[in-house]
């Protein structure tokens, strides 16, 4: 280093595969020689442009002009296509607040547009693309019944086995059809089907409306002139909401019938069993479950659509979509629930 | 027309097409190093076909295509991987990975293929993206850039790896002007640095002009390639009547 300029002298060979030197740039003031350089490929310009990008003063006149060119290259070429300054904190949460807000406004328009496509349904006017309403009946209830009917078959029989213990200490085992079948009938059944129709149903809509956002084919549906909420929305919700309290009927009778398997197995009879259950389950209780489904299904479907629609357009956006959808629905359902049950309560049902 | 030994990229009596279907066949030329090579012709008549067979992408269905002397369909794995190794690819719609930043995106292949330390290849990567203008656009994710920066970002990923080839596909497709003229002159800038050969797929006839050594055109009534040769030489009335059509009506 001679008067505050750092003289750096390279030579030899310079290939991708070798490791590169390491070096501490002193001063502000910088001139790279060249000595017996024999072989450089882009390590080289890398490797200067990478320490002394920041030097004020880069003295290269010396090196060869290849070697100059392809430092002087990277240095010009950083300009760009509008990009902003990175915000600060505070321009940061204003920003998430109106993300946020923005969030809120663009679901609450999902659902209006929903509910006015269910409208136009009603009055003959929606363009709805009704295969799609008989391919989901199809996909999102028939093929659901073996899982609906494992898990509500399962979900009975852990209810009764947990029952049978507890009401074994009171003498009071027969109670156990009670529990099984209430619980099924008001709670479990449609509760069950609901996250099933999330996991599964919300999923699959939110990855198949957040690809054709990917490959603009909601874009290509508005230039025909077709509303996509109406078009893919609706069929696809309107058949989830029939579907999911059918299914959340059977849940029901398959858990009753899980819960009887362990009572019979244990205390009771299967006449005892019955009667009891029979006893328990009232048109009230079903007709609790039974709204509870319809809220349920039409929660999951909603979710699932709206995620899709909204989805950034990359493979990482649809994947996005489809948690953000299965996360939505089932928040969504568990907190409709006890809003349910407050107003179940308040009603008397 | 027919290919010389010294020729970095040879194709002799090549057939392309879908399943069994043949679009183009009968395929003879080559590359010499350092050429820019553009494949025209209208949509459908096998562009991107082509190349993808000579970058060993598709299996051609007939005939054979050489890189670096080394025929991709027969060779061994280890030979195939270093051909791939010193060719570099950028797809139509960039094909940048969307859970990546584009420099990770730029890192990737060198984190495959070489052994140098992270601090290393970040600094390669940074080098890469500023050398197409995208310097201070690295932590960017792809769905927050630009068409032409996405470009821009292929071609910094397809370099990485200093390859002595790269195929670029519709490098040009669905960029303004300006965009288009920086495109091209990233890629002059390229050969001119590195020394690297290019095969292009493209149907701007403007930019073709601008940069290509030589131009193979694939007519498709024909069913094979109707001309090789510079591409002004397509302008001159009476030289490739259709290649010369083709350019007159696009330019």
């Amino acid at each position: 280093m001679t008067d505050g300029l750092m003289r750096v002298v390279i030579g030899g060979t310079w290939r991708l595969d070798d490791p590169l030197p390491t070096i501490a740039v002193k001063g502000d003031r910088v001139r790279i020689e060249s000595s017996d350089l024999t072989f450089f490929d882009s390590s080289l310009p890398a490797w200067i442009f990478g320490n002394f990008k920041n030097v004020r003063q880069l003295d290269l006149g010396s090196l060869p002009p290849r070697l100059q060119s392809l430092v002087r290259i990277a240095e010009k070429a950083s300009v760009n296509d509008h990009l902003g300054e990175v915000p600060g904190v505070l321009a940061q949460f204003g920003s998430w607040g109106m993300e946020s807000a923005g969030s809120w406004g663009r679901s609450f328009n999902h659902i209006g547009n929903t509910f006015m496509g269910f409208a136009r349904v009603l009055v003959g006017r929606a363009k709805v693309n009704w295969m799609d309403f008989a391919l989901q009946l199809q996909t999102a209830g028939v093929d659901a019944l073996p899982i609906v009917a494992l898990l509500g078959f399962l979900t009975g029989l852990i209810m009764a086995y947990v029952g049978l213990i507890q009401l074994r200490q009171v003498g009071a085992t027969v109670y156990v059809a009670n529990l099984v079948s209430l619980a099924m009938t008001r709670e479990m059944g449609a509760l069950m089907t609901g996250v099933i129709a999330c996991g599964r149903t919300s999923t699959a809509f939110a990855s198949q409306l957040g690809s054709m956002n990917v490959s603009q084919e909601t874009d290509a549906l508005r230039a025909l002139g077709l509303n996509p909420v109406e078009y893919l929305a609706v069929p696809r919700i309107l058949a989830v909401t029939l579907m999911v309290p059918l299914l959340a009927t059977f849940a029901t009778f398959i858990g009753v019938f899980g819960g009887m398997i362990v009572a019979c197995a244990g205390d009771l009879s299967i006449e005892q069993y019955l009667t009891q259950a029979v006893r328990a389950i009232t048109f009230k209780s079903f007709l609790v479950g039974f709204i509870k489904s319809i809220a349920f299904g039409f929660i999951a479907a909603w979710a699932g659509c709206y995620r899709g629609s909204v989805a950034k357009r990359s493979a990482l956006g649809v994947g996005e979509a489809a948690t953000s959808a299965a996360v939505l629905g089932i928040t969504l359902i568990v907190v409709s629930d006890a809003i349910f049950a407050v107003i179940f309560n308040l009603f008397d049902l | 027309m027919s290919a010389d030994l010294a020729d970095i990229l040879t194709c002799d009596g090549l057939a392309i097409g879908h399943g069994s279907k043949v679009i183009m066949e009968r395929l003879t030329f080559g590359l010499a190093p350092g050429k820019i090579l553009a494949v025209v012709g209208p949509s459908g008549c096998g562009k991107s076909t082509l190349m993808r067979a000579l970058g060993g992408l598709d299996e051609p269905l007939a005939g054979t295509s050489t890189l670096f002397g080394i025929n991709l369909v027969t060779a061994s794995s280890k030979d195939r991987a270093a051909v791939l190794r010193r060719t570099g690819f950028l797809f139509q719609g960039s094909a940048l990975f969307s859970s990546l930043t584009l420099r990770e995106n730029v890192e990737m292949p060198m984190r495959e293929f070489l052994k140098a330390p992270q601090r290393e290849i970040r600094q390669l990567a940074e080098y890469k993206l500023a050398l197409v203008g995208l310097a201070d656009a690295m932590d960017k994710l792809p769905s927050e850039i630009s068409g032409g920066m996405a470009k821009r970002a292929g071609i910094a990923r397809a370099i990485a790896l200093d390859p002595e080839v790269i195929f670029l596909d519709e490098p040009n497709a669905g960029l303004d002007p300006l965009s288009s003229g920086r495109l091209d002159e990233l890629i002059l800038r390229i050969r001119e640095s590195f020394g690297t050969t290019v095969v292009l797929v493209s149907h701007e006839v403007s930019s073709i002009l601008r940069i290509a050594d030589l131009c193979v055109y694939l007519d498709p009534d024909a069913g094979t390639m109707g001309a090789y040769a510079a591409p002004k030489t397509f302008l001159q009335a009476g030289n490739h009547a259709k290649a010369h059509a083709f350019f007159k009506q696009t330019v």
